[in-house]
């Protein structure tokens, strides 16, 4: 593995990040005024969004870092299998529960291993 | 950050309804109005995710001023986690800055798409101001209550709903930072794996089925471009997964519409 960025770069790497999330808000803002939410390239964009958001839930289940890398791989799928199955059961998505299940589950886990 | 996170919306449902009945007296009581909304469920699930957050800071090594100041600066959770991911893994500073700018593309059209609703009189400069608030729990809150509060107190209310969420947001991941440290290892399991959980579990609301094919695909192809280049590899994943969800729904999915979506 690399080595993690450190003191400077680290609040350095923030202020970019924190610039690009503003920028995108701003952004909104500006085209608020005169935007067309059906347009093609808005499709396109959160299409964009939601598979890169997609791949960024898949890489912190399959290959976390740190303590959840402990936790075989066919747990935490098994666990989130069975939220996905709470939250899905009711025509009204029961977010909450749902949640709860998951991080219990995964908390028992950890108590009997 | 619950509910219709999807960034499309029927336009009909966010026309403004021209005989709303007065709901609030006077932009105080909307302000208010909106705090008391925010701290029920929503905010106790974003309060949740930040806690997992700050647990996550602290078992990767981050200090607890960097953890809060993400909250505090960028106020989004996927972003955010992004960032830590990326900088623990020792990614560069441009790379970083580029892949969080993209997660954050969301953020777009959630504003065009709520703040039109506002009165003409609340939508000048001090917009940018208050766009810091806006995230998906607020976002989504607000896209539901607009419809029943007049045009000149929706943005009081915006304020008192976004501002609570942001502002539990930083003592929510400072907890979550002391209480890893602090706590038996399994408690620090479970609030850790809140995170992804969470994500996981509103993507089952997501509708337009353009956008559901794009998750569908980042799934599969997310590991094979983490495997072949880690930096890259969510910019890379988003724009082959998207654009091939995007050009499926215009080439196949729209041309028969009443079939699917």
């Amino acid at each position: 593995m690399n080595t993690a960025l450190q003191g400077w770069g680290l609040w350095i790497a923030l202020a970019g990040a924190t610039f690009g999330t503003y920028f995108c808000r701003a952004i909104g803002v500006l085209l608020a005024k005169k935007i067309n939410q059906e347009s093609e390239i808005f499709r396109w964009l959160a299409a964009v969004t939601y598979a890169m958001v997609a791949a960024l839930v898949v890489r912190m289940v399959l290959m976390p870092i740190g303590l959840l890398a402990t936790v075989p791989v066919w747990i935490r799928i098994l666990i989130c299998v069975l939220s996905i199955g709470v939250m899905v059961s009711k025509p009204t998505r029961r977010l909450v529960p749902a949640l709860l299940t998951g991080t219990l589950l995964m908390l028992a886990y950890g108590v009997m291993r | 950050m619950s509910s219709a996170n999807q960034p499309y919306i029927d336009p009909s449902e966010i026309a403004l309804k021209g005989s709303v009945v007065e709901r609030f007296k006077n932009r105080r009581d909307a302000f208010w109005a909106g705090i008391r909304d925010a701290a029920g469920a929503p905010a106790m699930v974003l309060f949740a995710g930040m806690v997992g957050f700050g647990a996550m800071g602290k078992t990767n090594g981050m200090d607890a001023w960097f953890t809060g100041a993400t909250s505090f600066f960028m106020f989004a959770l996927p972003g955010q986690v992004v960032l830590l991911e990326m900088a623990i893994t020792g990614s560069s500073v441009i790379a970083i800055a580029l892949a969080v700018t993209l997660t954050s593309t969301r953020f777009i059209t959630m504003t065009v798409t709520l703040f039109p609703q506002l009165h003409e009189k609340d939508r000048n400069r001090s917009l940018y101001a208050s766009v810091h608030l806006l995230a998906m729990t607020a976002w989504a809150i607000s896209m539901r209550e607009f419809q029943t509060i007049e045009a000149k107190h929706r943005s009081s209310y915006f304020m008192g709903l976004g501002l609570l969420c942001w502002l539990i947001s930083v003592p929510g991941t400072i907890l979550g930072y002391f209480l890893a440290g602090m706590v038996p290892p399994a408690i620090t399991l479970g609030l850790v794996f809140i995170n992804p959980l969470f994500f996981l579990l509103t993507f089952t609301e997501v509708e337009p089925w353009v956008n559901r094919i794009a998750i569908g695909l980042g799934f599969i192809l997310g590991p094979f471009f983490f495997i072949w280049d880690r930096d890259t590899s969510l910019l890379t994943t988003g724009l082959v997964a998207g654009t091939a969800a995007y050009l499926f729904d215009r080439k196949v999915l729209r041309k028969k519409a009443g079939v699917i979506g």
